[in-house]
């Protein structure tokens, strides 16, 4: 999925990926790229922004580490950023029962 | 190309537009990225030249963090609250005289100048594209307009304008402004390093 087809959802994404616990920019979108099998098409350059975005929202905290001699930041979810996550997880799955139902249903007789 | 080169050329272009920490911590993506298309099999020029495509247009990286960056924030928060904020003092001023206050025209002038002057350093960095410039702009200008309602809440409490309902009114407003302003350039200072 590309850029422009994801704008707005690629918080939802991001916070997702955070879930199981704390990660670097760099794991997040590793986290992505396994989670979506490949399908994410996105420079990772892109993802630093929209955690920066996400952590000046309250939504996930940074913090410096040093592994292996080298400094991390490390995003974790805050309280109101699984709250997040859950409200744009169930708005997601509306939509989309939505749109399959739309737009698979098939019409059971043509009008003549 | 060396891969080495690739890399510390790529973070170069990164430095000229971004602050230190951020730099570091695209520095620290960027070597977990070189070490993936390693595992992956690739040699070491090939899989820097693969990490640097990955990451993406360094340009386009750091448009999204002047995009995001706090500064642009507080400066854009200012410019749309600054109408509601101008219309209860321009209320107040009309409602309570002001030409008839003891402030010598001078100080007026002055006033006005560094309105405009803040008004337009928050506007450069609600639209700007240079990260530092960003940054600077929005701190002194989110600082001189604390200054400035802080000015007018003092002039108007010691001169006791009236009527005293749109002084509350006028006073809560650039209150307001000052609480969030003082809250919010600790963060733009800090990413101005």
């Amino acid at each position: 999925m590309r850029a422009e087809e994801l704008k707005g959802h690629l918080d939802s994404l991001l916070l997702a990926a955070l879930e199981d616990g704390p990660r670097h920019g760099y794991a997040v979108m590793e986290a992505l790229r396994q989670a979506t099998s490949g399908r994410l098409d996105l420079p990772t350059g892109t993802i630093y922004p929209a955690l920066h975005r996400l952590e000046q929202g309250g939504l996930i905290a940074g913090a410096w580490q040093v592994v292996g001699g080298r400094r991390r930041r490390m995003y974790r979810l805050t309280p109101a950023g699984r709250r997040a996550l859950s409200g744009k997880r169930a708005a997601w799955r509306d939509f989309a029962a939505m749109m399959t139902a739309g737009l698979e249903a098939r019409p059971c007789a043509e009008p003549t | 190309v060396r891969g080495t080169d690739l890399i510390t050329g790529y973070l170069a272009e990164l430095q000229a537009r971004l602050p230190a920490p951020i730099v570091e911590e695209l520095a620290d993506g960027l070597e977990e990225a070189v070490a993936r298309h390693r595992g992956r099999g690739l040699d070491d020029d090939t899989a820097a030249r693969a990490a640097v495509t990955e990451f993406g247009d360094p340009a386009q990286v750091a448009a999204g963090f002047v995009a995001s960056c706090p500064g642009r924030r507080l400066a854009r928060q200012l410019l749309l609250t600054g109408p509601v904020a101008g219309l209860c003092w321009g209320t107040l001023l009309i409602a309570g005289r002001a030409w008839t206050w003891p402030v010598p025209d001078a100080a007026r002038a002055a006033f006005g100048a560094v309105l405009l002057g803040a008004i337009t350093l928050l506007a450069s960095a609600a639209i700007g594209h240079c990260y530092r410039r960003v940054t600077r702009a929005a701190a002194v200008g989110s600082a001189t307009i604390t200054v400035l309602d802080a000015t007018m809440i003092g002039l108007i409490l010691s001169l006791a304008v009236r009527p005293a309902w749109i002084v509350a009114v006028a006073t809560a407003a650039s209150g307001l402004r000052i609480v969030h302003n003082v809250r919010g350039l600790p963060g733009i200072l800090a990413a101005d390093s």
